[in-house]
């Protein structure tokens, strides 16, 4: 029988993946992991695909047992990590014996932390993907008792001197402020605001509790439309930032309803939106004006880094005599 | 300006293409007639088209691509395929029974006060022409139709529902809607149908495409057993 990982304590936890990708068409929103950045670096220190099952927990205390002996890798919010009771870092592949309990509590700075295992397991999908959609009710939160079925073991690999940690892969780690800067260009209806839209960049705004994955709501000094007229409804990007009635900016996220009727003022770049992914509500966020150049810039260069890791956890493996997983499987299967 | 669009940056991981000095029926099938054309180039990068009623977003991979490129590829194809490109699938029709007024439509009688006619006329427009699927939006692919022939449009509830039951029917402006599935809403309600309007497991989850037509048929509410076993698909007619 294959091995599983039982959910010991479950706080808010669920399966993800990059996301639906192909069916905005169709009406279905992306989803997928809020923060892809660590998501992504979650399942490369773990060889696996990129786009693999693994695990997102949102804020609250997560334990964990496999049946079996596996690696993980454990990246996103700074948390206290441990296995079997013994502190272990984050973004570093982790070896976990069967029957050791891996625990993820303290977060505090920072919302979301990814836990891939090796090897990935079995997720039930909807439209080639994991993620959950909330309107669908697709995907619901995990529930202590609940067992995934890993769908590859990993030969014991701990240090013959136990803690001694057995990787140094020197994952990018983004930085995980008290007060978030997060990176926008302007977006397509920017002209609709006139001066007012300046004041997106001139003071901090504060992400409201009515926030999630379909969009943070933010309080703050609003830009105003000085335009008149109805926005006839069309597609908008995920990251779009939207001033609707009243005195809140919108940001869309990952799980945004595919089209919209409202202006569209700035649009979070794509390394902003993996931020945006890790603010808590009650912080402040600095919006910081992009070049679209500057933006992918930096979008380009946080995936090379992330392409530069995945050469070094591939040479740290065959050292190991550890089979990658995204060898094993095609990235279509996984 | 490309001939009959402007293409506009939308972030740094999308464009928007936009049809131009076309009435609403040209630029609306040149909008989907050029998600179509982009589809089938297959750009690599490019992961999600979303056209509407005059606009087109098209999403990609900055990393994998760049606006440049997509723009390149999408002034092209619209060259290519001219002011007046025609559909190319066939137009399908539904025929969708629906419960009018009472609890499966609460919003009937205010309805029907603010355009100054009876619950009956309200029914008989919305039920008696085929009202043409616009675009597919939120939530979860919901069928954006034409609105029936009412003499004014009609306005949006001052207070949305935190809930809306899924086979809602609903209008709002000139527009109208199927919710398929359980979300909130703010469109006034008019009825309900039994039907499954999604399946979730067939892929795309809708059986409906921009182009296809809705006709809805009043039915009693003691009928609502008789239908609720079937989904969209078994309304084809």
């Amino acid at each position: 029988m294959a091995d599983t990982l039982t959910i010991r304590t479950a706080g808010l936890v669920t399966v993800q993946d990059l996301g639906r990708v192909g069916r905005s068409r169709y009406g279905l929103p992306a989803n997928g992991a809020a923060d892809q950045h660590s998501a992504r670096v979650a399942n490369v220190l773990c060889g696996n695909d990129d786009r693999a099952p693994l695990l997102e927990i949102t804020a609250l205390d997560f334990a964990c047992v496999p049946s079996g002996d596996i690696l993980i890798a454990v990246t996103g919010a700074p948390a206290e990590v441990s296995v079997e009771g013994v502190v272990r870092p984050q973004w570093e592949p982790l070896p976990v014996r069967a029957g050791e309990t891996i625990r993820v509590t303290g977060i505090n700075r920072g919302l979301r932390v990814y836990l891939a295992v090796l090897g990935s397991f079995e997720a039930e999908r909807l439209q080639g993907s994991c993620a959950p959609d909330t309107i669908l009710g697709f995907g619901p939160p995990l529930r202590a008792g609940d067992e995934l079925a890993l769908r590859t073991a990993c030969p014991p690999i701990d240090h013959p001197f136990s803690r001694i940690p057995l990787f140094r892969l020197n994952a990018p780690v983004p930085p995980f402020p008290a007060s978030w800067t997060i990176d926008v260009t302007d977006g397509p209806d920017r002209a609709e605001f006139g001066d007012t839209g300046r004041r997106l960049f001139d003071a901090p705004f504060t992400v409201t509790p009515r926030s999630n994955h379909i969009g943070l709501r933010l309080q703050g000094a609003v830009p105003r439309r000085v335009t008149k007229g109805e926005v006839l409804s069309r597609g908008v990007p995920i990251g779009a930032v939207e001033v609707p009635a009243g005195d809140e900016l919108l940001v869309l996220h990952r799980g945004r309803g595919v089209t919209a009727g409202y202006p569209v003022l700035a649009v979070v770049t794509a390394t902003g939106l993996s931020a945006l992914g890790q603010v808590r509500p009650g912080q402040t966020i600095h919006f910081r004006h992009r070049t679209l150049d500057q933006a992918i810039t930096a979008h380009r260069a946080q995936r090379q880094a992330i392409d530069a890791l995945r050469s070094r956890v591939r040479m740290a493996f065959e050292a190991l005599r550890i089979r990658a997983p995204a060898d094993l499987f095609n990235p279509g299967q996984l | 300006m490309t001939g009959n669009v402007t293409i506009t940056d939308c972030g740094d991981s999308a464009l928007v293409a936009k049809a131009v000095g076309l009435d609403a029926e040209p630029a609306w099938q040149l909008v989907h007639a050029l998600a179509d054309a982009l589809n089938a180039v297959r750009l690599t990068g490019v992961h999600d088209v979303v056209p509407t009623y005059d606009a087109l977003l098209v999403e990609f991979d900055c990393a994998a691509t760049d606006h440049a490129t997509v723009r390149r590829v999408l002034a092209h194809e619209a060259a290519r395929l001219g002011p007046h490109p025609a559909p190319t699938t066939p137009p399908r029709r539904f025929v969708v029974p629906v419960v009018y007024g009472g609890e499966y439509g609460p919003d009937l009688p205010e309805v029907a006060a603010q355009l100054g006619l009876s619950e009956g006329e309200i029914v008989a427009l919305h039920s008696g022409t085929d009202l043409t699927v616009r675009c597919l939006g939120a939530p979860a692919g919901a069928p954006m139709t034409d609105g029936p022939p009412f003499p004014k449009p009609v306005p949006r509830l001052a207070s949305p529902r935190t809930r809306v039951d899924a086979g809602s029917v609903a209008v709002a402006g000139r527009q109208a809607v199927i919710c398929p599935m359980p979300s909130p809403g703010g469109w006034p309600l008019l009825g309900r149908t039994p039907v499954r309007v999604l399946d979730l497991h067939s892929d795309p989850i809708t059986v409906y495409r921009p182009g296809d037509t809705f006709r809805f048929r009043p039915i009693e509410p003691q009928q609502w057993d008789e239908y609720a076993e079937l989904s969209l698909a078994d309304c084809h007619g």
